[in-house]
Order: C-alpha cells, then structure tokens, then sequence
C-alpha cells in the first residue's frame, strides 16, 4: 500500500518499491512506495528481489522514473535520472540497545503466585543525570501482517513511574469469599450426596437430564481417578469447577462453595460417532491430550466425572446440540450443587479464599476485553447463570447480539461465563478457564494498574456483524476513560477478523492496547492495523501449531505478566518493538529474560505437550 | 406493445414521487404523472395510453396502439424552470436532479461535460455527439448561463476521433468552450476524476465539484436539457446501448429516444433476443457499476445500457476472496457474483483508498489511480483464498496481477462476464499510459509497460 509522508521519513533507510506502476516521468512521492512492513514476506515468497534498490530517502528529493515500470519494481540507479548519496547507517538498531538494557524499573509487580514465568519487555536504561529507565516490550505477532512499526529509538519519556498522580487508597468495592471442600472420592450410586470427602452422585440424574433434551439420547457418567488417566475420551466439550452460591447470593458476592479435588468433564458424540467440536478435537486417551494445571484443564491428581453425551446426527455443527448437551449435564451438576448448600458445614472447609475487587485510584486506569466465541453452533457461551458455571439463568451471547457486556473481575472469576466454545482444543477457553482467568488475577493484584471492569464481547459469524459489535466495544472503552486496554481472543483465524478490529476500535480512540491470541504458525493474523503493535502470543506448543493438546495453546498466568508489562510500557509512551517477522520461541524467551531481570523475579514457564505421553495421533499429525 | 412501467423513483437517490394520475385516466406522451414529494423530479408519462394499475413504486400504462410524435409541452419559463418542469435528472449514474445541480452559483466557473462514456461497450453517448454535436454546444451555453460559469469543458475519450473531430469543426469558432481528451482506462467518467483531468484539481471524497468552481454534467443530460429548454419537451425517453450474449453478434445496439418505463425483456428481443447458447446474468448499467435485473424491470430516465453477460462458471465452492473498491461493485454485489459463480466467501478486503462515506456508500480517494493492493494479496492468500473477485478499475487490476498470480491467487474480474460478452479486453493488465497528447493526431505511447528485471 501507498505510504504516507511520516511512514516514509520512518522508513528513509528502508528499500525503495513502487507499490503500483508508475510512467516514465513520473516524480517519485510517498503515494508511489510500497510500505516495507511487509516486505519480508514479499521476498519469501519469491516476489520481490530487493538486489540493487535504492532507499526511500535517496530518492524522495525530486528523483523522476526513466522509464514505465510496474508495481513491486525496486527504484534502481538505472531507472531513475537522479538520486542522493546513501546516508552512513549510523544509527545503531533499536535492538542492540535494547539488549543493554539495564534494570530496575521501579515498582516491581508483585510475582505472581502460582505461576510460571513472563514475558515482555525490553529494558532501556538511559543514563543521563538522573536515571531515566524505559521499558521496550517486543510484541510477539506471529509473524502477522499486523503492521508494527520498526522500533524506533525510543525518545527519553517521562521518568518512570514518578509519583506525580495523585494517589489515593487502595478501595475494596466488593468482596468474596470462596470456600474449599476437599473430595477424594467420587462414586456413582442411587443418591446424590456428600459424606466426609467423598463424593455420590445420582446416576440416574443423568438419564433424567437426558430425557428432558429432545436431542440427547444418552447420557452417561462415569468417574476417572489419576490411576486412570489413561483412559480413552471422545472430545472434550468442557471442563467445569463444581461450585454453588451460598444463600441466594449472585455471582461475585456473598459466598461460593467449590469442591477441592473433583471437576465436570463435558464430551459428546453424535449418534454416528461424530464429534462435537470444529477445528479439531480432543479426542484420545486423556493423560496424551490433557495440558495438566491449564486455568481451563484438568490439574494433575484431580478426580474427573465425565458426562458423556450423545445427540442426533447432524446436530453436532447447529446450536441446540451443544445447548442441549450442556443443559443436560447442568442437571447433575445442580443435583451436587443442591447436596452441597444443605450437606456441606463449615467444618468441612479446608480452605478459605477471600477475594477482593480493588480498585486503585490514582493508577493507571485498564480494562479487560475478552473476545468470546459467538458464531453459533457449540461456539456459543451462556453468560450471568445464576450459578458458578451454571446455565439457569444464563442468557445466551449469541442470542445477546453479541454485543459487548460488562463484568466485574469477581464474577468473572465466580464463573459467570459458561462456556460452550469450541474452537480449536488447545486454544478454547473452557468454563473452568474463566473462573480461574489469569489476566483478570493478575491485574487486580497489580499495585502498578487499576482495573476498571471486564468486558465479554461476541465473535459473531458474519463480518457486518464483526464490525458492529466492534464498534460498540469501541464506544463502551471510550465512554470508559481508560488508560489502556487489552483485548484477548481464544481460537484463531475467523475471529481474528473481528479482534483486531476490537483493537482498532480501542486504539483509534488514543487508548494504549496490548492484545492476547495463539498466534505462533499456525494462526498468523490475517489481519491488522497500525494499532496491533503490541501483542503477547499464548502460545506454548513446540512447533507453533493447533495440537488438538486440550488447553495447551491458552492464557496464562506468563502470559498475563508478559502483557501488563507490555501494556504499563506502552501507557508510558514507550515504542514496542516490531516482532521478527517468523515466529520464533526467542521473542517470549527475551521478554522473559528482561522481565526477570527488570523485577528481579525468576518466572517459570509452564509446560507444553512435549511432557505428554506421545500420543498416535500427534505423531502422526503434528510432532 | 407491452404495458410501461414509470418507477416513482427514477434515479438511484432523492425520494419515490407521488401519482397524481388514477387508474383509468388517459395519458398523452408527456403528460405529467407523478410529482416530487422530497429529493426527485416530476415524471411524465412516456406514452399515450391508459393508466391501469398503480403500485407502491410505479404506475402502468397500457399504451395506445397509435403513438403519435407530438408531446404534451411543458409550460415555458425561465431555463432553470424549464429543466425542472421536464424532470431533467442525471442519465450517468445516480440521476441527480439537473435543476439542483445546474443552480450552482459558480463564481465565473466551469461546466464539465462528462462525454467519457466510461463503461466499457457503452456507445449511446459517443453516438449521439457523432450524430449531431450542435445542441450539446448549445446546451453547454445555457448550463453556463444558469450556473454562473464562463468556460465550458467538454471531456471525451480520445479514441473517440469521429466524435472528437465533430466537436473540433464546431469548436473552432466557439472560444468559451474547449474539449479535454481522456485515456481510454476505467475510470475517467467519475466526477471528481473529470474535474481532476480537466481543471488539475484533486478532490477530497467527500467534496463536491462545486469545490473546484465547476460542476459536472453528462453528455446526454446537457441533450435533455436543450430539449426541455427549445422544445419544451420533458424527459420522456433516452438513449440505451443493448449488447452482449444477444442473437445476432455482440456489437452495441444503440436505441435511440426508447420511451422512459420499457422492459429490459422488450429492448432484448429488439435487438434480437436472448443468445440461444445461454447467458449468465442481466446487467442494468454499466459492467462496473451497474446491477443485476430482471426481464421484466422497467427501464428509467438514468439507464443507460442493458448487457448480457457469458455463463458462469462453476467454482464448485473454491473458497474466494472479495476485493472491495469504490470503482466497481459494492460488497453485497460482488457477494452476489460469488454466489453466482457458487464460490465460498472466505475474506473481504477493501481497497485502501475506497472511503466510507456517511451514507454508507463508497468513493475513491483518487480514482484511477492505485494505492498498492499487494496487503491484501497477501491477507487472501493467508486467509486460504483460491480466486479473488475484484472490481477495480484499471490501475489497480494491474496492481493486482502483478502479484496476485505469482502468489497462487487466481483473479477473476467483476466485468469479466460482461467483457467476454461484448467481446472486450478483460480488466487485467494496463498497458496504456494515463497520459493523452491533447493533439487528436499524436498518437501516444502505449505501450512501455516494460519490468525492470
């Protein structure tokens, strides 16, 4: 595409290309270059030999084409009547001093609790009278089309976090309490109950659940212990911590109870044995297909029920299946969740958690966008039941527009999203992903941010309707305030369309964004704009790809840490870095290895499937 | 002769008139049927006959079997009335009101004639200056009166000699009036492109040629114009350009004076009827801007050509790419033609430089000339694309081939169909420079397309 005046003084030293044909006689403007973004890609694949072209700058000075000549011709000595002196390349790459980069930026963020590692930033340390410190975070973009620009020395911003906003108090706006119930037995009998920490379950209460969905023929239970894990499962739909509210308290108030040591298993087939999933599927034996301690899989040690569901042919791609599917398992799960308000005493807690919706006046204002599947079929989320996870009292976001909604951290981590979706298996997000969402964890925990609210906004099928909800979301931010933004998407390719439109919308609006996907090989953007120059790739996969490793490729709490990094950065004016245009693992090991050093923190990085057991299929498909 | 359909909304903006005739009423060529109840014109009827039926958007007339030549006049007036009373609206494209248009209040401005006849295979326009190029010069006076311009500017394509050297014999003692040549590459008949190869003005999207002192008016109109103003006469009937798979041959059937409300179905068969061997769509306009119709849809004071495009071919649902600019085809008509060629819509791109305007509709930044399209070349090939459909004009196709082939992408072409039924050059490749001698006799450089290796 044509450039502008600024893009081409950005680009002076960059190779010179006609983006389209231009005649003999022609005088060589901005509007005649192609943008050298993209290159890089140009080469590779064999249609453009940039050999012998002259730069930007060289002629930009009144240089007149010799000769007509077509679009993606490099401005060669040749065919044109005068050009200037190359200048000396004297400014040293971005990236070197970068790698000096020193230290300290004040006000470590807290190391995050459970997990792992980071990544994000590139230190810059500018020694001059007082120290100026600066954070270049390098976005990771799988190798996107997303236009980052080059890195551009990054200009002495204003000190780092100076204390010059006023401060107020840290605020609780509301609290909640989870209550932990250790289950290390599970059996399937005739009641539905809890005596001591084991765990009976109705196996009638399935077949129930069953008869009242028209599309369900079967449902059945059984229960997988760790000795067990070897165990073959059709797809997996779902995963689902088992949890109620205590009294008639909503989601994000009052009390919840959870049981410790035990989660739902959602899979279903069709009657012809075809899966209930798109993009591939989970199916397999569990211990090669499970990413253990995912926020959305199974942990390791955990008992499994499964709820196996089979429904009417065809019914696996159109929404009421997955509905029906979901609803009848909902059943049992409510029958446990009844058992657990009148069974379960205080005595049996073995773990109090309370949380804290803080808000931190004075602090850099954020706000969590999460994209949530919402093209039809399994690829639907109910949104606000009235229990954890639950799906009475839930509405649809399909049936919602998919307009963007509104949460509080609180009840996004109390389980208000139940999640149908069903994109690719190592990038879903499941039920259980939500109540235990990294980015919302970690940004309520962050001194450094204040975290305005979480919004859930649809991807719906159709592009008009892409660009519709995106307009809304755009509005809702700006209404907002915010400082900055991120916006996280599970899945890739469709719903890339619509989330780097949400990125646009935001960063149109002069709101710093930093976004979150798997992106890696294999779900490279197909789209961009000049506003996604700041993203943290989920990715952990070995080799960049959908593994069908349920949960494998999903936000974690590295991530998390890597993208408040990043999104602090960018709030302060600082330029990201351009990623290398081939997705290398060397981006997020940099970002790591600057953040460790910047908070003086050791971050470890989670596991991928490579300490799986290999599975057949993965030999055969992937690894 | 089959009944004639008056649309109550003639042109593609403004708001449907209201009738002011009943069912039962006799009608005379010209008699005034429907008047404006917003943005529009009057309409008159086109015939002699009965009106018999009158729906939501039109209203029929079973046409007398005599068809004298004689008209209801409209009243005289000022000039400025006269075009307004005759229901003079634009006849190249949207069918502006000419009343409006013409009262610009120019400060010793321009009136352009648009005489580019910009979509390929037209020739209605071209033939009517060929045939007699008195009035249009005629006109132009009477616009420049009326619009408060001194200069008058009649833009052609420049391989249209025997047109251009009719104009040259009248121009020689007419020093107010001077004619501007044109490339022949698509588009040039935009408005905002006329203003910028005639006057050197580059206008923003949004602008208007007011803008540039001057206003814009097609070749044909300025004609309806002189007869509204000398004649008396409403707009009643216009020239159309039938080509295409038709019986016969593919050479233009150029229709003169066909009554306003005729079927597309009527103006086939005269020209021969529906190619036996098949055919794949009806276009009502041009190749780029026109839209599908039916046999039966009536034609309006803003039509200008009926073409009758090859078969489609079947993609077996290879997944397609949509290129979106404002030269050609909006997205819902080229998801049209995908459908049509039973392709899967898999990605959209726009043309960077097809602006949104308010309305919803889109125009270039600078039409006919290229921003780079090798972006989204590159976000088709990403998102799986097999083909690509494309609207662009001449500039951009080529931009588009010269990378969109190399990369696997294979390119199809909005007009496609159309240009292989009339027998043109598919838009591809541009080997003609966008620079004309303004000497008719100069023949230019067409063809130094060659790539620096």
């Amino acid at each position: 595409m044509s450039i502008t005046a600024e893009t081409a003084k950005q680009h002076a030293n960059d190779p010179a290309v006609l983006c389209c044909r231009a005649e003999a006689g022609t005088e060589l403007t901005p509007a005649n270059f192609e943008d050298p973004a993209i290159f890089p890609d140009l080469v590779d694949s064999g249609l453009l030999n940039l050999d012998g072209a002259l730069t930007i700058g060289q002629v930009l000075n009144g240089s007149k084409l010799t000769k007509t000549v077509d679009s993606l011709t490099p401005v060669t000595a040749d065919i044109v009547d005068k050009f200037d002196a190359a200048e000396g390349a004297e400014e040293a790459p971005a990236a070197e001093e970068v790698a000096e980069a020193a230290p300290a930026v004040a006000a470590p963020v807290a190391a995050a609790p459970v997990a792992p590692v980071a990544g994000g930033v590139i230190s810059l340390h500018i020694g001059e009278g007082k120290d100026i410190n600066i954070q270049i975070p390098v976005g990771i973009g799988g190798g996107a089309v997303a236009a980052a620009p080059a890195a551009v020395a990054a200009a002495p911003v204003a000190a780092a976090p100076a204390a010059a906003e006023e401060e107020g108090e840290a605020v609780v706006v509301r609290e909640m309490t989870r209550k932990h119930y250790k289950i290390d037995k599970v059996v399937l009998g005739d009641e539905t109950k809890i005596e001591g920490t084991t765990l009976y379950i109705r196996e009638a209460a399935a077949t129930e659940g069953a008869d009242a969905q028209k599309l369900v023929h079967s449902l059945t239970l059984d229960v997988i212990t760790p000795d067990n894990y070897h165990t073959y499962t059709e797809t997996v739909m779902d995963i689902q911590p088992i949890a109620t509210k205590e009294d008639d308290y909503e989601l994000g108030e009052g009390v919840t109870r959870v049981l410790d040591g035990v989660v739902m298993m959602v899979t279903g087939i069709t009657e012809e044995g075809i899966q209930v999933g798109e993009f591939g599927s989970s199916e397999g034996y569990i211990d090669e297909n499970m990413m253990w301690g995912r926020p959305g899989a199974v942990d390791k040690g955990e008992i499994i029920i499964r709820a196996h569901a089979v429904i009417d042919n065809k019914k696996n791609m159109e929404r009421p299946g997955p509905i029906a599917i979901h609803t009848a398992v909902d059943h049992v799960t409510q029958e446990i969740r009844n058992a657990m308000k009148k069974q379960l005493t205080d005595e049996q807690v073995v773990d109090t958690q309370v949380m804290k919706q803080v808000r931190r006046p004075g602090k850099k204002k954020i706000v969590i966008v999460k994209e949530i599947m919402g093209q039809g079929a399994m690829h639907d989320n109910f949104l606000f039941p009235t229990e954890p996870v639950g799906v009475l009292g839930a509405k649809p976001n399909v049936d919602l527009g998919n307009v963007p909604v509104a949460a509080n951290p609180l009840e996004v981590m109390d389980g208000c999203i139940h999640a149908l979706t069903c994109i690719g298996p190592a990038s879903k997000e499941m039920s259980r992903h939500y109540w235990r969402e990294p980015l919302v964890y970690e940004a309520i925990h962050d001194d450094d941010v204040d975290l305005v609210g979480v919004i859930f906004v649809g991807s719906p099928q159709a592009n008009t309707d892409k660009f519709y909800v995106s307009r809304r979301l755009g509005q809702m931010v700006e209404s907002m305030n915010v400082d900055g933004a991120f916006v996280t998407t599970e899945g890739f390719g469709n719903n890339h369309v619509d989330f780097t439109s949400h990125i646009e919308q935001i960063g149109k609006r002069g709101v710093p964004v930093v976004g979150f996907s798997f992106c890696a090989v294999q779900g490279a953007l197909v789209t961009g704009n000049k506003y996604c120059d700041a993203m943290i790739d989920n990715n952990k996969s070995m080799s960049g790809i959908e593994n069908e490793v349920l949960a494998c490729n999903t936000l974690c709490h590295e991530d998390a840490i890597r993208g408040l990094a990043m999104l602090k950065a960018k709030m302060a004016g600082e330029t990201i870095k351009a990623p290398e245009r081939k997705y290398t693992h060397a981006v997020k090991e940099s970002n790591v290895e600057l953040i460790e050093k910047a908070y003086g923190t050791k971050m470890e990085l989670v596991e991928n499937e490579q300490s799986l057991p290999m599975s057949e299929k993965r030999k055969a498909k992937y690894d | 002769m089959e009944n004639i359909q008056m649309l109550l909304k003639q042109g593609a903006v403004g708001k449907p008139c209201a009738p002011v005739v009943k069912v039962g009423d006799k009608v005379k060529k010209g008699t005034l049927i429907a008047t404006p109840t917003g943005l529009g014109v009057n309409v008159h009827s086109s015939v002699y006959g009965e009106v018999v039926e009158i729906l939501e958007d039109r209203i029929i007339i079973k046409p007398d079997d005599e068809q004298p030549e004689e008209y209801e006049k409209i009243a005289k007036g000022t000039n400025l009335e006269m075009i307004k009373e005759a229901g003079v609206i634009g006849q190249g494209g949207a069918g502006f009101p000419t009343f409006i248009k013409a009262d610009a209040h120019l400060d010793h401005g321009y009136v352009l004639v648009n005489a580019s006849e910009c979509e390929p295979g037209l020739r209605h326009n071209i033939q009517q200056i060929e045939e007699d190029p008195a009035p249009l010069l005629r006109g132009i006076h009477y616009l420049m009166e009326i619009a408060g311009a001194d200069k008058g500017i009649i833009a052609i394509k420049k391989k249209n000699r025997a047109a251009v050297e009719a104009l040259d014999a009248l121009l020689k003692d007419d020093p107010a009036i001077e004619r501007h040549l044109l490339p022949d590459i698509y588009p040039m008949g935009e408005e905002r492109a006329v203003v910028r190869e005639c006057l050197g003005i580059e206008l923003e999207p949004d602008k208007l040629p007011s803008a540039a002192n001057a206003i814009v008016i097609n070749s044909e109109t300025v004609y309806s114009c002189v007869a509204a103003i000398e004649d008396q006469k409403p707009l009643i009937d216009k020239n159309i350009t039938v080509r295409g798979m038709i019986e016969g041959g593919n050479e233009a059937h150029v229709f003169e004076k066909v009554p306003v409300g005729t079927s597309v179905g009527a103006l086939i068969e005269r020209a021969g009827g529906l190619d036996s061997r098949g055919y794949g769509e009806i276009i009502m306009g041009g190749a780029f801007t026109g839209k599908s119709t039916t046999l039966d849809a009536p034609i309006t004071k803003a039509t200008g050509a009926i073409l009758v495009t090859r078969q489609f071919r079947d993609l077996h649902g290879a997944k397609v790419g949509i290129l979106v600019c404002a030269c050609g085809g909006n997205l819902e008509r080229m998801q049209e033609l995908v459908k049509k060629y039973n392709g899967t819509e898999t990605h959209v791109c726009y043309c960077k430089q097809a602006a949104e305007m308010p309305n919803g509709t889109r125009k270039c930044e600078r039409p006919g000339n290229c921003p780079g399209q090798v972006k989204n070349n590159l976000e088709f090939k990403k998102a799986g694309c097999e083909y690509i459909i494309i609207g662009n004009c001449s500039d951009c196709s080529n931009t588009v081939m010269a990378s969109g082939p190399k990369m696997g992408l294979k390119v199809m072409h909005q007009t496609d169909l159309a240009m292989m039924a009339i027998g043109h050059a598919l838009y591809r490749t541009l080997k003609v420079s966008k620079k004309v001698d303004q000497d008719l006799d100069v023949v230019d450089n067409v063809e130094d397309n060659e790539t620096v290796e």
